[in-house]
């Protein structure tokens, strides 16, 4: 536990792309270390520290937003979609030319329009994460997190492919 | 094994993350099958830009700070809330702030140099505002170049930035601004080059690690430069490549 604030970096930019601006990220990562002090006692220490911080903030973000809905000003929906079948399209070299010319505001641009489900598994990809601890962040089985990740990948290529700033 | 395999395990693959045998199993497949071989490297293409573009945002100093103040020594020691609320959380935020007094300044302190050094802070604050420019920070727009951005930041600063590079046909001068870096305000001058965009902090150099001599880095993606001249610190980031935010910081350097 004493290493926690050593997550605050990667806590707070997988906040920024989970909430609506800077000032909701950051509360929701001040949020995140309240929850764990308060938590302290049921973190097992020599399990994965940084996975049960993700797994707060995201519960965290969810609570938000539940709360939100119940308040009227934002819904909360879960991606209805995330596990459906996808045909993947086949890129060519020209659209995979494209890819690698995208400056960073055209990917971040790319990675905020995918649905949340889908953005938070390529992040949590990004992070270094294993299925297992991805799936242990999602409370889900590593079997969907693995097709979860595919699909996401598969989707985020097709749109960057496309991509036209 | 079928093509829905292989197209499976690609990433893997990318990742040193299979099997002997499947790997071997998955390279027969790979040297038969053109489509899933476009797959792999489609599945390559994406990690390069996700890894090198994609942008990494760290949290702001003053989150640490607070972060930093409220986090007791020993976890277990706390008195955990009674109920995890806003606003509970929000009181005993501000309750810590408050009650810590000067030990914020020596917690977070530490906490800062046990991060990084002086120097990674800098260069890590400057892509963080970078990434906040890219993200509409308010920008005075110029037609006119140089002459029009300066006295714009006129009363804005408590120093007048040595900028005399007004931009040109390869490093258009797009406007400036002032933001808050660190613990003080820079002026802010932003060029593009084709697509991409530079940002150029300049601040008052006290007390902070600008180095006397030019120092590149590759940070989380972005290019970044840093230098000092005279009293002013100088701060120059990109998604350029290095080579080419090179050419820039040079005609900066030369003005």
């Amino acid at each position: 536990m004493r290493h926690a604030l050593a997550h605050a970096d990667a806590l707070y930019n997988f906040a920024r792309w989970l909430a609506r601006d800077p000032v909701e990220a950051e509360d929701l990562v001040q949020e995140t270390y309240a929850r764990a002090l308060g938590a302290a006692k049921r973190f097992e220490p020599g399990t994965n520290l940084k996975a049960w911080l993700f797994r707060i903030l995201r519960n965290a973000s969810i609570d938000r937003r539940r709360r939100s809905q119940r308040e009227g000003s934002l819904p909360y929906v879960e991606d209805p979609d995330a596990d459906r079948e996808l045909a993947e399209p086949a890129l060519s070299e020209l659209q995979l030319g494209q890819i690698r010319a995208l400056v960073a505001e055209d990917v971040a641009a790319a990675v905020h329009a995918l649905p949340e489900s889908f953005r938070t598994v390529i992040l949590l990809d990004l992070e270094g994460m294993t299925e297992a601890e991805v799936a242990n962040v999602l409370g889900c089985a590593a079997g969907t997190v693995k097709s979860r990740l595919w699909r996401a990948r598969a989707v985020l290529r097709d749109r960057l492919a496309a991509y036209r700033p | 094994m079928d093509c829905g395999k292989a197209r499976e395990l690609n990433l893997n693959e990318l990742r040193g993350l299979l099997s002997s045998e499947l790997a071997a199993e998955l390279r027969e497949h790979l040297s038969t099958c053109a489509p899933c071989r476009d797959h792999l490297e489609a599945e390559r293409v994406l990690s390069e830009v996700l890894d090198a573009r994609l942008p990494q945002l760290a949290a702001p100093l003053a989150l640490k700070r607070r972060l930093a103040a409220s986090w007791p020594a020993s976890p277990s020691a706390a008195r955990a809330p009674r109920r995890i609320g806003r606003p509970a959380w929000a009181a005993a935020m501000a309750m810590s702030v408050a009650a810590a007094g000067i030990l914020v300044v020596v917690g977070s302190t530490a906490f800062l140099i046990q991060q990084r050094s002086e120097l990674s802070q800098l260069e890590g604050e400057t892509v963080n505002d970078h990434l906040r420019m890219l993200g509409g920070a308010p920008l005075a727009q110029v037609a006119g170049g140089l002459h029009e951005v300066k006295p714009w930041f006129g009363g804005k600063l408590d120093f007048a930035p040595a900028v005399r590079f007004a931009g040109n046909d390869d490093f258009p001068l797009k406007g400036g601004a002032v933001e808050p870096f660190l613990d003080r305000r820079a002026a802010v001058f932003v060029y593009k080059r084709r697509l991409h965009t530079a940002s150029l902090f300049v601040v008052r150099g006290d007390g902070l690690a600008f180095p006397t001599s030019l120092r590149t880095r590759i940070v989380r993606g972005f290019s970044v430069a840093l230098w000092k001249a005279g009293d002013q610190g100088y701060a120059l980031v990109s998604d350029l490549n290095l080579p080419e935010l090179l050419e820039l910081q040079a005609e900066i350097a030369l003005h």
